[in-house]
């Protein structure tokens, strides 16, 4: 088992006196490998307060988190090495500004495997492979992280955490910010890394259609509390996603159109736009 | 880095909410100086009681002053224990010998000790930590083995005057004053209003050059933004920490590359922050010297003139027992 999570609330102390948790009674389990899981919800339902318990940034208010055996309580135990866990379960930010600090590309790729004491020439390496395989050629080694574009400073990022060698991935919305074409790379680059490494990886994100292509699990947070772990198109058919401030897949909204407008009975679930023309097509309509 | 609140403000409805902070500001001001003037225990004394009768019309409670106190007790037990050492006027009243010898600064970290193992009862934290000291006092005073006069290490000869003890409390009733003056004004007034009425005080000194329109912006903006510069600081540290720096495991020297590595995102995100926001102002017309209108527009009422008549009327009675014309 990699990471589950029991009954975890988590509430920040706050100056005011509103008294809502982040979290709220949230029991998951992620197994440690073999997993591409897609973290959706609206703005504010404890998505990144999740993502942050998963490698023991915050620990829980209340509940326990289970991560490779150790487990995260309240308080901070002395007998559990935090940086062990952190080695184990990689979090990417949301913001690359928050990561980025060294002079080059290179240096700050190489920033977390040397803070796991691995020898200077390994970490170089590591380093090398991690920002090729995001996509950045050899010319961005050198560069300043901070005069790189807001994709390739994403990237940069993304890179300092694959160096590391992670067990778990856990992405902070990896593709916020991007244009149409660059998130399909990333989205493609993840989903390479994991079909050659067998890597879990958890992706947070709010683009629906993207989670419909992408992803066989999908967990939905809503005002704190999980409403839903299972597979995308079971939440399409079974709930209600406007009670969860979340949007249907672009397909299913024009397949369902078309039904109900041109009297059709199309399937309207489809997992690409290409997949949703198909099944136009063999209704003989186009 | 949580729970850091800046302004101790807490909203009510007692009677120096109402008083416009342009007078809040030159009574507190003012009245700091009269303190000041005052020479003498028994005039410093009348003076805090009117203070805590300033508490009781604004219907402060006595509990917030006192816990706004916290920070800078130490500072009063030292500048009690430092009065008392030093003054060497008027009658004596204790002259000992503290004598340190071996056998009793064994029994003083036997005291320690123990004082140490009782510290878990949190509640009696304060008596304890009192008990101690004093315990260990009295054991440099008395406990005197004649035989251990030959281990003796140093002595110190204590002496404590009469003048000793009263300019002591008189420093550190002053202190209070002081301190719950400025308690009254930062509990009652909003720091945008602490900072509007400042510029309005200060506004005469355009003639000489000083903008003060730019000084009470430039104070509220920075007021605004500490704690979102604390939440990005936190941010920050926590990505940093995934990757492996943390902050409060390692060596020295890691721990100073872990600070860099917090320094300089901060920097970089406080720099891109102010960009952002000037930006954000021009976009709005904000022209810097230009004049302005105001949403909240400050108005002196009969409060005011209660206030600054009170304050005139100490000023001068503490001005007066300085210049001798007052005395007894």
């Amino acid at each position: 088992m990699g990471i589950r999570f029991n009954e975890v609330s988590h509430k920040y102390s706050s100056f005011s006196n509103v008294n809502t948790s982040a979290i709220y009674q949230v029991s998951l389990a992620i197994d440690a490998k073999d997993e591409f899981i897609a973290l959706v919800g609206h703005t504010g339902s404890g998505k990144t307060t999740l993502a942050k318990h998963m490698n023991a940034l915050i620990f829980p208010t209340a509940g326990n988190v289970e991560i490779f055996g150790k487990t995260i309580t309240k308080k901070r135990n002395k007998d559990i090495k935090y940086n062990e866990i952190r080695q184990k379960v990689g979090l990417v930010f949301q913001f690359p500004e928050y990561q980025l600090f060294e002079e080059t590309v290179l240096k700050d790729v190489m920033f977390g495997p040397l803070n796991f004491h691995i020898d200077k020439k390994e970490a170089e390496r590591l380093a090398i492979d991690a920002i090729k395989l995001v996509g950045l050629d050899e010319s961005y080694l050198n560069r300043n992280p901070y005069n790189l574009s807001g994709g390739e400073k994403k990237r940069a990022s993304i890179a300092g955490i694959l160096a590391m060698d992670p067990e778990i991935l856990v992405l902070d919305e990896p593709t916020s910010g991007l244009d149409p074409a660059g998130k399909r790379v990333l989205m493609e680059l993840f989903l390479d890394i994991y079909k050659t490494t067998n890597k879990t990886i958890i992706i947070i994100t709010h683009d629906m259609d993207l989670v419909y292509e992408y992803f066989s699990r999908v967990v939905v947070m809503n005002e704190g509390k999980l409403v839903y772990d299972g597979t995308p198109e079971k939440l399409f058919k079974e709930h209600d996603l406007s009670k969860n401030h979340l949007d249907y897949p672009n397909t299913v909204k024009v397949l369902s159109h078309l039904n109900k407008t041109l009297n059709l009975n199309l399937n309207i679930y489809q997992k690409t736009a290409i997949d949703a023309i198909k099944e136009i097509e063999k209704a003989g309509k186009l | 880095m949580n729970g850091i609140i800046i302004g101790q403000y807490v909203p009510g409805d007692g009677f120096f909410y109402k008083v416009d902070p342009r007078s809040k500001i030159a009574a507190i001001f003012f009245l700091m100086i009269a303190t000041f003037l005052l020479r003498d225990i028994y005039q410093v004394l009348g003076a805090l009681i009117i203070t805590l009768g300033l508490l009781a019309i604004g219907k402060i409670s006595l509990i917030k002053v006192l816990k706004g106190l916290k920070p800078i007790f130490i500072l009063l037990i030292f500048t009690f224990v430092f009065q008392i050492l030093i003054n060497r006027q008027g009658n004596i009243l204790v002259d000992t010998n503290l004598s340190f010898t071996i056998f009793n600064i064994l029994l003083v970290i036997i005291a320690f000790v123990i004082w140490r193992f009782l510290a878990k009862y949190k509640k009696y934290n304060f008596l304890l930590l009192l008990a101690f000291l004093i315990g260990s006092i009295l054991i440099f005073i008395n406990v005197n083995f004649d035989f251990a006069y030959n281990y003796q290490l140093t002595s110190f000869n204590l002496q404590i005057y009469e003048k000793g003890i009263e300019m002591s409390i008189f420093v550190v009733l002053r202190l209070l004053i002081i301190i719950t003056l400025s308690t009254i004004l930062t509990l009652t007034t909003k720091p945008t209003d602490l900072t509007q009425g400042l510029e309005s005080l200060l506004s005469p000194l355009k003639k000489v050059g000083f903008n003060s329109e730019d000084f009470a912006l430039i104070i509220s903006i920075s007021l605004r933004y500490i704690p979102t510069i604390f939440d990005e600081a936190n941010k920050i540290m926590q990505a940093q920490a995934s990757r492996g720096a943390d902050f409060s495991e390692g060596k020295l020297k890691d721990k100073l590359k872990q600070v860099i590595s917090l320094l300089i995102p901060m920097f970089i995100i406080a720099f891109m922050r102010s960009e952002e926001l000037a930006d954000a102002m021009e976009s709005r017309n904000f022209v810097p010297g230009k004049a302005r209108t105001r949403i909240h527009i400050l108005n002196y009422s009969y409060r005011d003139v209660l206030v600054t008549a009170f304050t005139v009327i100490f000023f001068v009675v503490a001005l007066l027992f300085r210049l001798n014309v007052l005395g007894y």
